[in-house]
C-alpha cells in the first residue's frame, strides 16, 4: 500500500510547478486576465510542447496515456499557480466528452489537434433553469432534411470565446426533464446562429453565455449515441470533478500555509496572531479539512480507476465535501488576514473566489450531498440484534 | 498510488477470519467461553499483537495490525485488560529492567492482573506535567515514600497494581523530576473513592495517597526521566483510540436498526433530515479511513504514522460521538427511562453508549490539546 506518485508523476508536478513560478507572479496575472484573451497563446504552445494537452489522450489517439491520477497532480499545480490558460475546458471537459464519446474519425479530427494546440474546445453543458441537473435540457436539436436545427442558451460555458468547438447537449426527444432523449453534438464556434456574450468571471476566468439560433448540424457531429447523451455527460462529470478537486485541495493547501505565515508575522497586541489559541485551533482545523479532502480524492481516484462500484457514490461525497471544506479554509483564511484578506494584492482573496466557483461547477455541496444521500447503501435490517450498536 | 494488499497480506486476512469463524465465542457464550478463546489466541501467538517478538509478540507489521482492527471490527471479542496489556507493558519492556519484567509481564500477558493508570490529578488533567503527587526516597534508600491523589482511576477500585508518575524533583521545568512507579494498591495507605459519572456508572475514582511505602525496585528507570517514559506511551494510546474501523461497522448497523424506529407509515431512515445526518457522518468516514491509510502507509514505509496521527485522534473520536448521538436520536423518548424491560429493545443502551462516550475526546490527550499538537509539530507555530 502506498500513496506516492510514480516517478513520471513527480517529474510532471515538478515541471508544472517551474512553469508555474516562472510565468505566474500574481501581479502580471492580473493584468493578464485584463487583456482578451484572457490567458497567454505563447503558454498554449509551451503546455502542447512539454505534453500536457496530450496527457489524457490514450497513445493511440497520439496521446500520453495518462490516467486520472496524472490529471490530478497536473490541475493540483495550474491550480496552486491559478493559472488562466483552457486547459480545464479544452482537455478535462471536451477532452473527457470525445475521449469516451468519439468515433475513430470524431477522434482524429479534433483530439490530434486538441495535443498540438492548434484546436481548442469546451463543453455547454448547464442552462439556467436547470441548475445543476444534467438532465434538465431546454435546448433542442430539432431534425431537419440533412442533420438538425439547435436551437437554445448554454450558460457559463467555460473558455467558449477562444474555443473553435463547443460540444453542446440538445434534446433530441422527450420532455425537458427526461433523462432520455440528450444528445450531444460538436458545433463548431463559427458556424451561424451562435453568439456568444462573453464575460469575465471572478476568478479571473472566462466563460460565455452560448446562444444558439437554429445552428445546423449533421449526424456526423453526433458525439455518442443519439438520446443517450446524459449517461456520457454523467462521465465526463466525474472526471472534471476528479480535476476540479484535485486543484481545490492544493489551493486550500497554499490557504492554509500562507495563512500560518502570515499570522506568524503579524503583530497584534503585542503578539504574533499566532500565539493566540483560538487561531492555532482555526489552523488545524483547516489543516484537517485539507487532509479530509485530499484523502477522499484518492478514494476517488483509486475508486474510479478500479472502476469499483462505489466510484460515482464517492465521487459525490468528494464534491461536497470539496464545496464544504473549500468554503470553510477559504473564509477563514480571508477572516485571518484581517483587511488583507480582501485585497486583490495578495493571493488567498484568489484562492478563496475560485474555490466558490468551484463549489458552484457541477453542483454545489447541497446538491451532491442530496445526490450521496440517494445513493447512500442501506443494508437491509437482518433483525437478529435487537440492540443499538454499541461503541 | 495503490492501495491493493499484498499476496501475503491476503493470506493474512484470510487466517484471520477463519480463526475468527473458528474460535470466536458468540452471544451468550461470550462470557462463559472466553477462557477457551483465549486460550486459542495465545496457541495461536495472537494473544499479545502489540509484543515486539523477543517478548513473545507475533511481529505483525503495520498492515497486518491494521487488518486484525479491520477484520475484528465487525465482531465483538471478549475484552481483554487494556491498562496492563496495551499501555503497560511497551513501557516495562523498554525502559523496565529484566526483574521487572520477569516479574510482571506474565501476569500481563494472561490477564490475570488489573492495572490502573495514575497519570491525572485534580490540578493536572491536560497539562499533566504539572503534576504534583510527591515521592520521596527514604533515608536508607530503600522505599519511596508516596503523599497525594490521582483521579479518573479507570477500574481504580478493582485494579491490584497502579502504574503512576510522581514528582521527586523540583527543578522548575515541570517535565523534569517525574518518577514512574508501580504501586500495590493493597499497600497501607492507598484509598479509593469512586467517583459516579453521569448515568450513574462506576468506572473511574479517585485514589489517595498517605505515606504509601513503594520499594525501589518497582520504580521503571531513571528517577525524574519517567515524563520521557510516558510521552512515548501516549503515542500508543492515541492510536488505538481513533476506531475508525469500528465506527464504519456501527454507522451501518444504525442504519439498519433506525429502519426498526416507525414515524408515520415510514420509517426513520425515510427521514430526509436524519438520512441526511447519516450521510454526512459517512461521508467523513470515507474519507477518515483513507486518512488512516495514508497514515498506515506512511508507518509502513518511513517507520512513523507521520502528522495524521493527531487527526486520526481528534476526528475519529468525534466521529463515535457523532454516531452515538445518531443513535440516542434514533431512540427517541425512550433513550430516558432508566430502566430494564421498558420501551423497545433497539433502544436500549443508546443512552449509555451516548454518555460513556463522552469522555473519548477528554482523555489521551483532550482534542484541543490534539489541536495544539497540530499547531505545533505540523505547522510549526511556537
Amino acid at each position: 500500500m502506498d500513496f506516492d506518485f510514480s516517478e513520471e508523476q513527480t517529474l510532471l508536478r515538478d515541471s508544472v510547478q517551474k512553469f508555474v513560478k516562472e510565468k505566474y507572479d500574481l501581479s502580471d496575472r492580473r493584468k493578464m486576465v485584463k487583456k482578451d484573451p484572457g490567458y497567454s497563446e505563447e503558454s498554449w504552445q509551451q503546455f502542447a510542447e512539454l505534453g500536457w494537452l496530450g496527457l489524457p489522450f490514450s497513445e493511440e489517439d497520439g496521446g500520453f496515456g495518462g490516467d486520472l491520477i496524472d490529471t490530478s497532480v497536473i490541475m493540483t499545480e495550474l491550480g496552486k499557480g491559478l493559472v488562466c490558460e483552457p486547459y480545464y475546458a479544452s482537455v478535462v471537459l471536451a477532452g473527457s466528452a470525445l475521449r469516451h464519446g468519439g468515433n475513430a474519425e470524431q477522434k482524429d479530427r479534433y483530439i490530434t489537434g486538441i495535443i498540438s494546440g492548434e484546436i481548442k474546445a469546451t463543453l455547454g453543458y448547464a442552462e439556467e433553469q436547470a441548475r445543476f441537473d444534467l438532465n434538465d435540457t431546454a435546448t433542442t436539436a430539432k431534425k431537419d432534411a440533412d442533420g438538425y436545427l439547435i436551437s437554445g442558451t448554454k450558460s457559463v460555458v467555460q473558455n467558449a470565446e477562444t474555443a473553435d468547438y463547443i460540444i453542446v447537449s440538445a434534446r433530441t426527444s422527450g420532455k425537458r426533464t427526461d433523462n432520455k432523449g440528450i444528445t450531444l453534438f460538436i458545433v463548431d464556434a463559427k458556424a451561424e446562429g451562435v453568439k456568444l456574450q462573453n464575460y469575465p468571471t471572478v476568478d479571473g476566468l472566462r466563460a460565455s453565455e452560448v446562444i444558439l439560433d437554429k445552428v445546423k448540424v449533421t449526424a456526423a457531429d453526433i458525439l455518442g449515441e443519439l438520446d443517450k447523451g446524459l449517461e456520457l455527460l454523467e462521465t465526463v462529470r466525474d472526471e472534471a470533478i476528479l480535476a476540479l478537486a484535485a486543484e481545490a485541495v492544493g489551493q486550500m493547501e497554499l490557504l492554509y500555509q500562507d495563512t500560518v505565515e502570515y499570522c506568524k508575522q503579524r503583530e497584534q497586541f503585542d503578539h504574533p496572531l499566532a500565539d493566540f489559541q483560538v487561531l492555532k485551533h482555526r489552523f488545524a482545523d483547516m489543516f484537517i479539512e485539507t487532509e479530509q479532502c485530499r484523502s477522499l480524492l484518492y478514494r476517488a481516484l483509486l475508486a474510479k480507476q478500479g472502476g469499483l462500484a462505489e466510484s460515482r457514490r464517492v465521487i459525490h461525497a468528494l464534491k461536497y465535501k470539496i464545496g464544504e471544506a473549500g468554503r470553510f479554509v477559504g473564509e477563514n483564511a480571508v477572516q485571518s488576514h484581517g483587511g488583507m484578506g480582501v485585497t486583490e494584492e495578495l493571493r488567498v482573496g484568489h484562492y478563496f473566489m475560485r474555490l466558490a466557483v468551484i463549489d458552484a461547477t457541477f453542483g454545489n455541496r447541497d446538491y451532491h450531498l442530496g445526490k450521496y444521500t440517494e445513493l447512500m447503501e442501506v443494508p437491509e435490517d437482518d433483525g437478529a440484534e435487537d440492540f443499538m450498536p454499541f461503541m | 498510488m495503490d492501495i491493493s494488499l499484498s499476496e501475503e497480506d491476503l493470506k493474512f486476512k484470510q487466517e484471520v477470519e477463519d480463526f475468527l469463524a473458528k474460535h470466536l465465542p458468540k452471544g451468550p457464550e461470550l462470557w462463559t467461553k472466553r477462557a477457551e478463546w483465549f486460550a486459542a489466541l495465545k496457541e495461536k501467538g495472537w494473544d499479545i499483537p502489540n509484543w515486539p517478538e523477543e517478548f513473545g509478540g507475533p511481529g505483525w507489521s503495520a498492515t497486518q495490525h491494521w487488518i486484525w482492527d479491520n477484520v475484528t471490527s465487525k465482531e465483538v471479542l471478549p475484552p481483554t485488560l487494556p491498562f496492563g496489556l496495551v499501555m503497560l507493558a511497551p513501557i516495562l519492556m523498554k525502559y523496565g529492567n529484566k526483574e521487572q519484567q520477569e516479574r510482571f509481564l506474565p501476569d500481563i500477558r494472561d490477564n490475570k492482573v488489573m492495572w490502573c493508570q495514575g497519570y491525572s490529578e485534580p490540578g493536572s488533567g491536560s497539562d499533566l506535567a504539572s503534576l504534583k503527587t510527591k515521592a520521596e526516597l527514604s533515608a536508607d534508600g530503600t522505599h519511596y515514600v508516596v503523599n497525594g491523589t490521582k483521579i479518573w482511576t479507570t477500574m481504580g477500585h478493582v485494579a491490584n497494581y497502579m502504574f503512576c508518575l510522581t514528582r521527586t524533583g523540583n527543578t522548575g521545568i515541570k517535565q523534569e523530576g517525574i518518577t514512574f512507579l508501580l504501586l500495590d494498591m493493597k499497600d497501607p495507605g492507598v484509598e479509593v473513592k469512586p467517583i459516579i459519572t453521569l448515568g450513574g456508572s462506576h468506572h473511574v475514582n479517585q485514589v489517595f495517597f498517605t505515606d504509601v511505602k513503594v520499594p525501589v525496585e518497582n520504580r521503571i528507570g531513571e528517577e525524574g526521566q519517567g515524563w520521557t517514559y510516558a510521552k512515548g506511551l501516549l503515542q500508543h494510546e492515541r492510536k488505538g483510540i481513533a476506531g475508525i474501523s469500528r465506527s464504519i461497522y456501527a454507522l451501518s448497523k444504525l442504519k439498519e436498526k433506525a429502519q426498526r424506529v416507525q414515524v408515520g407509515d415510514k420509517t426513520l431512515m425515510d427521514d430526509p433530515s436524519y438520512k441526511q445526518k447519516i450521510a454526512k457522518a459517512e461521508i467523513e468516514l470515507l474519507a477518515l479511513e483513507y486518512t488512516e491509510m495514508r497514515s498506515l502507509a506512511d508507518m509502513v514505509n518511513s517507520g512513523s504514522p507521520g502528522a495524521q496521527s493527531s487527526t486520526l485522534k481528534l476526528k475519529g473520536t468525534e466521529m463515535q460521538q457523532t454516531i452515538q448521538a445518531l443513535s440516542l436520536d434514533a431512540a427517541g423518548i425512550y433513550g430516558a427511562p432508566w430502566a430494564k424491560k421498558i420501551g423497545p429493545k433497539f433502544a436500549k443502551g443508546a443512552m449509555e453508549s451516548y454518555l460513556n462516550g463522552r469522555p473519548a475526546t477528554i482523555y489521551g490527550g483532550c482534542s484541543e490539546v490534539q489541536k495544539d499538537v497540530i499547531a505545533k509539530r505540523v505547522l510549526g507555530i511556537g
